[in-house]
């Protein structure tokens, strides 16, 4: 059971991760832009963000940068409907442990979460 | 059967008054009973002129707001040189440029991407006004701005203007 | 071979005053005023050619033509507008089907001819043409299957649309030029090196935009159950005031964004009103069983929105090895001339004319309809363009598990 942060900027998406987290994990917070995403995670202190990459004010890369400056030890999994390479490799050097395109299908987001946090 | 020669036929006309329509870039000035229509104003601005003595009418739809640098020999596409072609085209049919009424409608910035400043909506209702203020015609009806698109009906025999939208009610100018 | 932006719109041109002077000899046989809405040259699969005609019945003539150029040439009137036609011409003979037939081929012929004849005359050599043949059809079928394709099955099209007074089209005039006389042609026309178009490229360019539909249809399926194909993709040249008069005051509901990158530009994603609910109503986890365009519908479009410009653009920055970034989605409900037109004025104000990328997919499950427009910055897209390895144009995959 993991307490999990979700980042993005569609409710629609936020509501559908909602559903499939809710089972196994705990929801800590719902936010829908970078800067957000930053300030709970500095306060809630998850064990995993799901982090979306395309979003106003601040980007989920930015972001993911920053949490992991913050804390080296936090987990982030990028859940994006950008499926470039250029971008992946970005996330990557931003510190981001996973890496999920939409749409996504129930199991490999479950398996995903399940290589970062292991339960 | 009907003989032609090449000569332009004249279609008998029905009730209904002609409709003519206003392309993108385009304009029409007309002396007979018509309806002018444009369709489709997001950001661009439709232009509506009218000499309420004689019911010369005129209708331009411009697309953006100055003509210089982009200069393409289509005077009809910009709000500077597009209002003032209108004006011109307005006496040429025999109106008077001092007794013109305006309407204006579109310029809305749905869909503006433009950071900071104006955008282009907004930048082409600054310059119609400016265009029309500079040669003294009153602007007697608007339905500008906003974030929806319209169409317009300029009626000749009456001036008005009618604004449609897709999720709002019908507006008459 | 290289064409540029200035050939193309020459040539633009000249089909569009062909087209103009064709519906002018219309009006004068029979009095009827219509205008050339917008004329556009497009490099298109030989299959899709024709998808603007739907399912609606058409009547009209053919004929080929051979010498400067070669091909096939189309003129299509819907069959319920040649009545009228027929009738101002020669009253009563709209009950005659022999009569109707010999009069709309005569209409046809004497509009083709002119627009033929601008052709030649233009390029300064003789065109022939076959003597007019009547056809008749539904939607696509009607067209000839086209001339001889470059190596990539693709053609260059002109088509005009043309519409009454107050009307929606009303009928299409096609030129279908064999894909490497016309090529050669519009190389020769090429002025300047500087703003060239590598016209092969523009050939993988459309077939990497297929697989992006290809992609986006995809996204649909997952999504929403609805089986979804990809039908059309095609890329085409217009004076940018050109771009919004592809569309009409139908109302669309979708997405819009603005990516930056090679190239920069804009994208839309639209649905007509009742596939976005037929659509929306897939997304949803619970029914919703509305007949109405919901907020909640809204939502899912939006998503939905942006997971289908991701699928559109990510195989052309795999190929580049570049990204492509873009905003987050804007919900857009309105009409779909006013949502094109501001998108259009933004790219106008540092170009004449634009590039249009036009995609289609459908399914034949449901009422179900989708587009994406894509609208390029013209010069990053010939920056693009140039760059683009030909080889890697397969490579439009990343795959995360190999990076992370």
């Amino acid at each position: 059971m993991a307490e999990v942060l979700i980042a993005d900027d569609s409710e629609f998406m936020r509501n559908l991760l909602r559903e499939i987290l809710e089972e196994n994990h705990t929801i800590v917070g719902e936010v829908e832009n970078g800067v957000e995403a930053v300030e709970v995670f500095k306060e809630e202190k998850p064990d995993l963000v799901m982090m979306d990459i395309v979003m106003p004010i601040r980007d989920g890369i930015e972001a993911t940068d920053e949490i992991k400056n913050t804390d080296p030890s936090a987990n982030v999994i990028m859940c994006t409907s950008v499926g470039q390479e250029e971008k992946m490799k970005e996330a990557v050097k931003a510190g981001a442990d996973g890496y999920i395109t939409k749409p996504f299908q129930k199991p490999s987001v479950m398996e995903a979460i399940q290589d970062v946090v292991p339960s | 059967m009907k003989v032609y020669d090449g000569s332009q036929t004249e279609q008998a006309t029905d009730s209904r008054p002609e409709r003519i329509k206003v392309g993108i870039a385009e304009y029409e000035v007309t002396t007979e009973t018509a309806e002018l229509t444009t369709s489709g104003l997001g950001s661009c601005v439709g232009v509506a002129l009218y000499h309420d003595p004689t019911n010369i009418a005129g209708l331009i739809h411009v697309m953006l707001p100055v003509a210089d640098e982009m200069d393409d020999g289509k005077p009809a596409k910009f709000a500077d040189t597009g209002t003032e072609l209108l004006i011109d085209e307005m006496e040429a049919a025999g109106a008077d440029a001092g007794e013109l009424e305006a309407k204006i409608a579109g310029g809305s910035d749905m869909l503006d991407f433009s950071e900071g400043g104006s955008g282009i909506g907004d930048r082409n209702i600054t310059q119609v006004r400016e265009t029309l203020t500079a040669a003294d015609i009153p602007i007697v009806g608007e339905d500008v701005g906003g974030d929806h698109g319209r169409s317009l009906r300029l009626e000749t025999e009456t001036g008005n203007l009618l604004v449609k939208s897709a999720n709002r009610e019908d507006q008459r100018l | 071979m290289k064409i540029d932006v200035q050939s193309l719109d020459t040539f633009n041109r000249l089909a569009h005053e062909g087209a103009q002077e064709a519906t002018a000899s219309m009006a004068q046989m029979t009095g009827i005023d219509a205008t050339v809405d917008v004329t556009k040259i497009s490099l298109i699969d030989r299959a899709d050619i024709g998808e603007e005609l739907g399912a609606g019945s058409f009547v009209g003539v053919e004929f080929g033509f051979e010498g400067a150029l070669s091909g096939d040439t189309v003129l299509v009137f819907e069959r319920g507008q040649t009545e009228e036609i027929v009738e101002s011409m020669m009253p009563g003979a709209s009950t005659d089907d022999s009569m109707g037939q010999s009069a709309v081929q005569e209409v046809g012929n004497i509009m083709m001819s002119g627009f033929i004849d601008g052709w030649a005359e233009h390029l300064g050599a003789s065109i022939e043409h076959t003597p007019p043949g009547y056809i008749e059809g539904e939607g696509a079928e009607i067209l000839p299957d086209g001339p001889e394709t470059g190596e990539h099955d693709q053609l260059f099209v002109f088509r005009s649309e043309i519409g009454w007074e107050g009307e929606s089209v009303n009928f299409f005039i096609y030129m279908l030029p064999e894909y490497e006389p016309m090529a050669e042609l519009m190389a020769e026309y090429a002025e300047t090196d500087a703003d060239a178009i590598p016209i092969e490229k523009l050939a993988v360019f459309n077939q990497m935009t297929q697989q992006g539909t290809e992609r986006a249809a995809e996204n649909v399926q997952q999504m929403s159950g609805i089986e979804t194909e990809a039908e059309v993709s095609q890329i085409s040249f217009v004076p940018i005031e050109d771009v919004p008069r592809q569309f009409g005051e139908e109302t669309f509901v979708g997405t819009a964004v603005e990516f930056t990158g090679a190239p920069s530009g804009f994208l839309l994603v639209l649905f007509d009103e009742q596939s976005a609910i037929t659509v929306a109503e897939g997304l949803m986890p619970v029914e919703m069983d509305s007949d109405e365009l919901t907020e909640q519908h809204k939502m899912a479009i939006e998503e939905l929105g942006n997971i289908m410009t991701s699928g559109f653009v990510d195989g052309w920055a795999n190929v580049l090895q570049q990204s492509v970034d873009h905003t987050p989605p804007r919900l857009v409900h309105d009409m779909g001339r006013a949502i094109i037109d501001p998108l259009a004025a933004q790219l106008g104000q540092h170009q004449q004319h634009a590039f249009v990328i036009d995609s289609k997919m459908k399914t034949d499950e449901v009422e179900f309809e989708s587009e994406i427009h894509a609208l390029p910055n013209e010069q990053e897209l010939r920056e693009a363009l140039d760059e683009l390895d030909v080889e890697r144009a397969d490579k439009t995959d990343a795959d995360a598990g190999q990076i992370f």
